[in-house]
């Protein structure tokens, strides 16, 4: 894996190429994928839209390694998953990707400031503590530090999340609907820490939602629809992604 | 309610198999050992009818001395033979002379002895009363020629015409005239035989002429056997006894019931008890993982309207279907246990008449019923637990993990843990008391209990510390194993129980044998300071013993100071038939040292006799004390309390003098000869002289001291092996219970495996995560088996030497509880193999989007 070591030519962290994927077979054949080609360049917060079923979540499997492709390639930097074997694909997890689900994010035999550490424990690593600290006073969670999760409330659960996918400076963040089960105030929080890390910090996200106002909160907008990517849109805001969507029948 | 208990039950099939293995296991076990007892008494049965077959009536002395599940008649009179011959009735009547005589095969090895006897007296060759028959060779017609049982032949490489020796125990020199089988078998059950003539029996087995050991009689056609027997007996005098074929057919079929067959069969269903409990705590904690797993469908059915009763209904309609399936698939595999040990059994040469099994219906019966009843009490409490869950759980996400360590149960385990305790240590301190052996069980049996209940508290504190070096040492993987084995008390604790119960009997047997190898050495070296014993060179157990004329012969070597053949046997001593020491008081009081309290042993006179101090305090026997002693030939006599010794390690309660055994016990033999040698004659010097000895008498062997004790370890190690063999079924059966509690735990963790692969775990790490989570679950059963099992084996030693029964020394091998310890950890590892694969396997996707 020398080329992870090598500086990227272009400002181009994570790439799909005519991705395909196709679930089963015959007559239940599902295109989750077809022929997706797009870029996302680094330092930038990436919103994938579109409506329910149309691909999204695959898409953001695919980049992040978690899933195969059935077709077409996925680069992050210049490395090509395809190629990697499971070892390489989980190494290169914990030390290139974060990750924010939906829910379910943290480990619940750990306290939050394990969680947060997590992938670099696994990696046998030591954390950054200049690092670490500054992560964790951006996302405001001094006092909670020694909770389990199941003592947190869900917004602060996300935000532990995010402080983990943040505290091993990843290449990129791939954040599936992080807001998607909390309140509009919980949500905006932890999307502002978002859009902070990405302005602040220099982070790239790429965010799977379909809340146009976590939409609004992206520079770039993506659209899928059917499998495929059906627009762009730079500086989106809520009311912008709304019409679009509307038109796109979601 | 019944499709949801069927789809319930197909739906978790494969969980189900994991708990139905180990009631299989328990029952297969349990009627193996059923079935082969039924079939062993069945092969006896047989054997015993062949034996008596033809044989109507049996004349025999009234005298009988029995103890330590051995007996012995004395002779009677030839010439009883006349008189029964006269009885009316009477077709024929043979005299019978049977006595203990060792074969020795080409090699000079002796032949049989491992178990069954290994008889001498003459050839009767009548069809209608002897069982064995010539398959080659003749009759004996000199002293000194022998017929001998096939599987003797076979074995020792005779043939008609070897010359060989018969130990009676003096090496008598022998031609083989002749091959007999019995009925249908190269030999009867196990027994050797060496048939000589009339004359040559009463010469070297019964050492005397005029006297018979039994006359066997047929009657004439159409008189019945109690009728025969009537006469016989009106015409004899009250020193004989008359007994019917068919009762001697039964005495025969309840000695082997009573030595042998219960004792193996209790040997046999006390592990198959054991592996049982182990078994149901696997049931109850996989039955307690799938009602937590289930807990929404059933509050879900609660809501849609199902009652509480369905609900505990469908659940243990469901233990019921594993317990049924289970114990039906046990008996099956019953079949194959009894089949293997059965041949087993006969490649150890005790061949048995009959083929196949004797199959009783009881045994199904039983085994169902026990399976039944291990599975539901097993699953009973779980359904209980089910239908409690009350209809809102369907709708809130409640947390599985209940806390464990509620004061009641924290209240309740201590005082049952404590009670216990203090019953045990009571009971064995206190120098013994009333139903001492009942209180110990008793407490045992609270103390077990009480740390049962006191698991689920126990498991957080243990697995933290346990779990500490563990994740220092493995980083966030340990961490995460510590974690996880902390995360639900309840089934950590239920999960390692299983597994402590049966370390902790593993290390009561593995104290317990210790401490008898510890007792053994400490009564050896403080009895006897000597340097060689010349002893019987048998593997199991003690053999028929070894000629008493060793222990002259030593003597007379220049190297020897003192030589003494220890020997004994059955004699009625007052009121009791009892087990009796035999030795040459001078030689005794040069080689032993047994602590004498009173008298002198050296001036023992052969009308004296000497006994232990404690068994003169518990009869109020003292010095002077005339006791009536009957002798195994029936000679009444009256010997006096002359010595009183303290130490009866060796030497048992009662000693008489070789001078007053020898003359009644024309087949007394030693079982040991121990010797002193002269000051500056080293063991090395006079080691080959006593051994040239030795050589003359096949069957014995020389041994040093070391070797002399090492011997005693040495059986009783083989015994241990057999015992951890029994138990490995135990183990094995904890084995698939944490096995199965991980494979649940994994499946409920799915997510979680999933995020952690998600964020950076290898598969590596999973697995690793899971196995050392089960090696904690299982390290923390084998402490607590280790705690349990080493306080038990204490108390059951301290209990046994309070009540003198050569137990002495409480003993704790390091070395062999490490590796318990060791096996505990690696019953950890292999229960994770298959859990750790499939964490590992986890499709990363399906993880993270389950639910
Ligand atoms: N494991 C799978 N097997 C079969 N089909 C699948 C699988 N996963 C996804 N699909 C199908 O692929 C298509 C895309 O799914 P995907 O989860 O990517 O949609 P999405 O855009 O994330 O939708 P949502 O907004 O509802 O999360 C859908 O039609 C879905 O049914
Ligand atoms: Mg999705």
């Amino acid at each position: 894996m020398s080329s992870m070591t090598a500086p990227p030519e272009t400002d181009i962290v994570a790439r799909a190429v005519d991705a395909t994927k196709i679930y089963g077979a015959g007559e239940t054949e599902v295109t989750a994928l077809d022929h997706v080609t797009v870029e996302f360049p680094a330092g930038r917060f990436t919103a994938i839209m579109g409506p329910s079923g149309s691909g999204k979540s695959t898409l953001m499997h695919c980049l992040a390694g978690l899933d195969s492709l059935t077709a077409g390639r996925v680069l992050l930097g210049e490395v090509e998953l395809g190629s990697l074997s499971d070892k390489q694909l989980t190494v290169l997890r914990r030390e290139r990707i974060g990750f924010v689900f939906q829910s379910f994010n943290l480990v619940p035999t750990l306290t939050a400031l394990e969680n947060i550490t997590l992938p670099m424990d696994l990696a046998g690593r030591k954390p950054d503590a200049g690092w670490l600290d500054s992560v964790i006073k951006t996302v405001g969670l001094g006092d909670r530090l020694k909770h389990r999760p199941s003592e947190l409330s869900g917004g602060q659960q996300q935000r532990v999340a995010v402080a983990r996918a943040l505290a091993s400076r990843p290449q990129v963040i791939f954040a599936d609907e992080p807001t998607g089960n909390l309140d509009s105030r919980a949500g905006a929080e932890i999307l502002e820490f978002m859009a902070r890390a990405v302005a602040d910090l220099g982070q790239t996200i790429v965010m799977v939602t379909h809340d146009p106002v976590a939409a609004g909160y992206a520079d770039t907008a993506l659209f899928l629809a059917d499998g495929q990517i059906v627009d762009t849109m730079a500086d989106p805001t809520p009311e912008k992604v709304l019409d679009r969507l509307k038109g796109l029948g979601g | 309610m019944l499709r949801v208990t069927l789809k319930n039950f197909w739906g978790h099939k494969r969980r189900l198999v994991g708990t139905s293995l180990a009631v299989i296991l328990g029952i297969a076990f349990l009627s193996g050992t059923l079935v082969l007892s039924d079939t062993m008494r069945h092969s006896f049965a047989t054997l015993f009818t062949q034996t008596t077959q033809g044989t109507d009536a049996v004349v025999r002395s009234s005298t009988k001395i029995q103890a330590r599940g051995d007996n012995v008649r004395p002779p009677i009179d030839e010439s009883l033979l006349a008189k029964v011959r006269a009885v009316p009735g009477v077709q024929k009547a043979i005299p019978r002379i049977q006595g203990l005589g060792q074969i020795v095969g080409r090699d000079g090895k002796t032949l049989g002895g491992n178990g069954p006897p290994t008889f001498a007296g003459n050839w009767l060759g009548d069809k209608d009363l002897d069982s064995y028959h010539l398959v080659a060779g003749r009759a004996p017609a000199a002293d000194e020629e022998v017929v001998i049982d096939k599987r003797s032949a076979d074995q020792g490489h005779l043939a008609v015409g070897s010359t060989t020796q018969v130990l009676t125990p003096e090496p008598v020199k022998v031609r083989v005239v002749g091959i007999a089988k019995f009925a249908s078998l190269d030999n009867q059950g196990g027994v050797t035989f060496a048939g000589f003539t009339f004359h040559g029996a009463q010469k070297h087995v019964l050492k005397r002429t005029g006297k018979i050991s039994e006359i066997l009689v047929k009657g004439a056609g159409g008189i019945a056997q109690p009728d025969l027997v009537r006469r016989i007996h009106a015409a004899l005098p009250t020193s004989t006894e008359t007994i019917t074929g068919k009762q001697l057919n039964q005495e025969l079929q309840d000695n082997v019931g009573k030595a042998f067959l219960n004792a193996f069969t209790t040997f046999l269903t006390v592990f198959a008890g054991i592996s049982l409990v182990v078994a149901t705590f696997s049931i109850y904690n996989t039955f307690s993982i799938l009602v937590a797993q289930r807990s929404r469908e059933s509050a879900l059915l609660r809501a849609v309207g199902a009652s509480r009763a369905q609900i505990l209904g469908s659940t243990l309609a469901e233990t019921l279907a594993v317990g049924l399936i289970s114990s039906l698939l046990g008996f099956l595999g019953g079949l194959g246990v009894a089949t293997g040990l059965r041949a087993l059994f006969s490649s150890f040469g005790a061949q048995l008449p009959g083929s196949g099994l004797t199959l009783k219906p009881s045994v199904l019966i039983t085994s169902i019923v026990v399976g039944l009843l291990v599975t539901v009490v097993a699953g009973f409490f779980p359904a209980l637990r089910a239908a409690r869950i009350p209809p809102i759980a369907a709708l809130r996400d409640i947390a599985i993990d209940r806390s464990a360590s509620s004061r009641v149960r924290l209240v309740l385990g201590s005082v049952l843990t404590g009670a216990g305790l203090v019953l045990v240590i009571t009971a064995v301190i206190g120098k013994g008391g009333s139903y001492l052996l009942q209180r110990v069980g008793l407490g045992a049996f609270l103390l077990l209990v009480g740390v049962i209940v006191l698991g689920p508290v126990m498991a957080k504190p243990a697995a933290s510390v346990l779990g500490a070096p563990i994740a220092r040492l493995r980083g966030i993987t340990g961490r995460l194993a510590r974690q996880n084995a902390l995360r639900n008390p309840k089934r950590t604790a239920g999960t390692a129980a299983a597994l402590m119960v049966g370390v902790a009997v593993v290390t009561l047997f593995t104290v317990f044998a210790s401490s008898i190898k510890a007792s053994v050495n400490h009564s050896v070296d403080r009895t006897f300071g000597g340097d060689l014993v010349v002893g019987p060179n048998t593997r199991f157990g003690p053999s028929q013993g070894i000629s008493p004329k060793i222990a002259a012969e030593v003597s007379r070597l220049p190297q020897v100071s003192a030589a003494v053949g220890i020997g004994g046997g059955l004699a009625h001593v007052v009121d009791k038939d009892v087990f009796v020491s035999v030795a040459d008081p001078l030689a005794t009081s040069r080689v032993l040292n047994l602590d004498v309290r009173q008298g002198d042993l050296a001036r023992l006179q052969p009308t004296g006799m000497a006994i232990s101090k404690k068994l003169a305090d518990d009869r109020s026997w003292t010095v002077g004390t005339k006791l009536p002693v009957t002798f195994p030939d029936g000679a009444k006599v009256t010997q006096t309390v002359q010595v009183i010794y303290k130490s009866a390690d060796l030497a048992g309660d009662y000693m008489l003098p070789l001078q007053a055994w020898a003359p009644h016990a024309p087949q007394a033999t030693d079982f040991a000869v121990l010797i002193n040698l002269k000051k500056g004659v080293s063991i090395d010097a006079a080691r080959p002289a006593v051994e040239r000895i030795s050589n003359r008498y096949p069957g014995t062997k020389v041994q040093d001291r070391k070797q002399f004790t090492d011997s005693f370890a040495q059986g009783i190690n083989q015994t241990l092996i057999l015992i951890y063999v029994m138990l490995a079924l135990a183990v094995i059966i904890a084995l698939m219970g944490i096995a199965n509690t991980l494979s649940l735990s994994v499946y409920e963790r799915t997510r979680e495996i999933g995020l952690l692969r998600a964020v950076g775990e290898t598969r590596r790490q999973t697995r690793s995560m899971v196995r050392w989570e089960a090696i904690l679950i299982a390290v923390f059963g084998t402490v607590g088996g280790l705690g349990l099992g080493t306080f038990l084996g204490w108390s059951l030693v301290t209990a046994n030497s309070n009540s003198s029964n050569g137990l002495t020394t409480f003993a704790a091998p390091v070395g062999g509880l490490a590796g318990i310890l060791i096996v505990g950890g690696l019953v950890g590892v292999l229960a994770a193999i298959r859990p750790a694969r499939r964490a590992a396997k986890l499709d990363i996707l399906r993880a993270v989007a389950a639910e």
